[in-house]
């Protein structure tokens, strides 16, 4: 699929020649601010003036809500059934208002969960979201975060954000998007633990975001088996369920060899070097540990440890640097 | 100054005792007038809406043709109907010509642009993201006209008390089509220009005022219900 699109009101230009588009998959385009996420789905949900290019219900980046009672809103172009579906999505959301109540009195989070009850309501095969959490407190957001993700699974959809945590969170593919065009497409884990190049790796943040399935718990410890290896962390994933690990890659700490020195981490694995990439005044070293992680080093310590290529190392990581969401 | 102050003297006057022809002729203009509004109106204020949420070809032109209308002179208007209404005409047949019918026609010429020029405006000034939201809500055409109407309805009633600003105080299309027929055509624009052609300066004052009264009474209701719709 290909889209172009010159848009002169904010002045950027989308040059997206091809990008992969799966039914049924829910796709991240992840960017910095300014770099033509919106314009890109803008452009998909036909809002530019042309065709339109997917058959799509669309939330715009500032749902609008119009005069009359927040449940008018809700069910506006809808059908009773699917209107129905909406006022559960909406319960499911934590609107807990009043539909009787003008649409003016409610509050930004308010607004935006309503929008997103209705549009997830409508039957279109493609579900576009810009930014649908942006309106929520930071402590609404991981729940609703996990809601959403909930009742998006199995459809399709695109989902624009610049927040690590809601593209792990939602995402199964992603797409990194700077300057108006797609520079990686590739699963969520794959993208933020071997970027392709220092420009995305800039643009995601260099970040782990790790797959796998919640373990047993204990007391407030989660733990996310990724294959053979486990990774403990903060979070009360369901056990069993799919879930994420997120942690920073300052936040690994690399040790040459099978030994890790004495210190308070708990996450210990030890892998091969994959790859080292120098980013401005700092180094992001890819290991594979049975999975891929992250690890950002200065030159001096890179000089230390005597790193190349296919190195054995240990990384560590506190388990109170790994937050763990339940995708 | 004694000139003039004989004439308000007259003109209150005539004012105070309100005989039955002043009657004739302010019941008349509001009849005519407000007729003229309301049906321009009913055509207006859908035709603006549909220019304003757009998606069908020749909008660009309508959209002029309806700016070109808001300043459209009314003795044209006027002259336009004459033909068409008149005896050997097109529409001579309906024997409407010099009738109060066909004043409401003219005028009526007259508020549609009116009308749906305000329209149009209130519905584009509209913020971005409110358009933005009414073409992802994807509703059939109908339903978009009847929310972006709803959401600008304050406008509406700009538009309604702007289309009867204009016809009640226009003079060349009803002088042309009406005739200034006394007791039959005869509206305060066309009294006040044959008072004064008459130099019957007091009456034409008094006619004058109550001009002044209609318009500012017509005026301060809509806009009352304009500030009155506003959004909180």
């Amino acid at each position: 699929m290909s889209v172009t699109a010159r848009y002169p009101a904010d002045g950027s230009i989308l040059d997206v020649s091809e990008f992969h588009l799966e039914e049924g998959e829910r796709l991240i385009v992840f960017g910095p601010n300014g770099s033509g996420k919106t314009t890109f789905l803008r452009a998909l949900a036909g809002m530019l003036g042309e065709e339109r290019q997917l058959d799509a219900a669309y939330l715009p980046q500032h749902p609008y809500l119009f005069r009359g009672s927040a449940g008018w809103n809700l069910g506006l172009g809808l059908t009773d059934e699917q209107a129905a579906l909406a006022g559960q999505f909406a319960r499911r959301f934590g609107l807990s208002v009043q539909l009787e109540r003008q649409a003016s009195q409610l509050s930004g989070g308010e607004r935006q969960r309503l929008c997103l009850a209705r549009t997830l309501a409508s039957n279109h095969p493609w579900v576009l979201l810009d930014e649908p959490l942006s309106a929520l407190d930071v402590s609404d957001r991981a729940a609703l975060a996990a809601q959403l993700a909930h009742a998006l699974s199995g459809r399709s959809a695109i989902i624009v954000t610049h927040d690590r945590e809601e593209a792990a969170i939602l995402g199964e593919r992603m797409a990194v998007m700077v300057g108006g065009r797609i520079l990686q497409e590739g699963s969520v884990t794959e993208v933020f633990s071997l970027p392709a190049s220092e420009e995305i790796a800039r643009a995601v943040g260099t970040a782990n975001v790790i797959s796998g399935f919640a373990g047993t718990a204990d007391e407030s410890l989660a733990r996310v088996v990724v294959g053979d290896s486990v990774i403990t962390g903060m979070g009360t994933p369901p056990p069993g369920e799919p879930c994420r690990a997120l942690f920073g890659a300052e936040a690994v700490t690399l040790y040459r060899g099978r030994e890790a020195g004495s210190g308070s981490a708990v996450n210990h694995w030890t892998g091969r070097v994959v790859a080292i990439r120098e980013s401005g005044r700092l180094i992001h070293i890819s290991v594979d540990v049975g999975f891929l992680l992250v690890a950002l080093l200065t030159p001096g310590s890179l000089e230390a440890l005597g790193l190349g290529a296919g190195s054995e190392v240990t990384a560590a990581v506190k388990a109170t640097a790994v937050r763990v969401v339940a995708t | 100054m004694e000139f003039i102050g004989e004439v308000l003297s007259d003109a209150l006057e005539i004012l105070t005792s309100f005989g039955a022809e002043l009657w004739a002729v302010t019941g008349l203009t509001l009849a005519v007038s407000g007729s003229a509004t309301v049906l321009g109106a009913l055509i207006g204020i859908p035709l603006g809406t549909s220019l304003a949420v757009g998606g069908f070809r020749g909008r660009g032109a309508i959209l002029v043709a309806v700016n070109t209308g808001m300043g459209f002179p009314p003795v044209l208007a006027g002259l336009l109907l004459l033909l068409l209404l008149w005896s050997d005409g097109p529409l001579g047949a309906w024997g409407l010509l010099f009738t109060p019918a066909a004043m409401v026609m003219a005028q009526t010429l007259l508020a549609i642009p009116i009308a749906a020029g305000v329209t149009a405006a209130t519905i584009q000034a509209l913020p971005p993201s409110a358009h933005e939201q009414l073409a992802a809500l994807r509703l059939t055409r109908i339903k978009k006209g009847l929310v972006a109407v709803g959401e600008a309805r304050a406008g509406m009633w700009a538009a309604v008390a702007a289309a009867f600003g204009r016809v009640v105080a226009e003079v060349g299309a009803v002088l042309i089509i009406g005739g200034n027929i006394k007791g039959e055509t005869r509206v305060l624009t066309t009294a006040i220009v044959q008072e004064s052609r008459q130099a019957r300066f007091g009456e034409a004052v008094a006619l004058g005022i109550v001009l002044l009264v209609i318009a500012l009474a017509v005026n301060g209701l809509l806009t009352w219900l304009q500030w009155r719709g506003r959004p909180s």
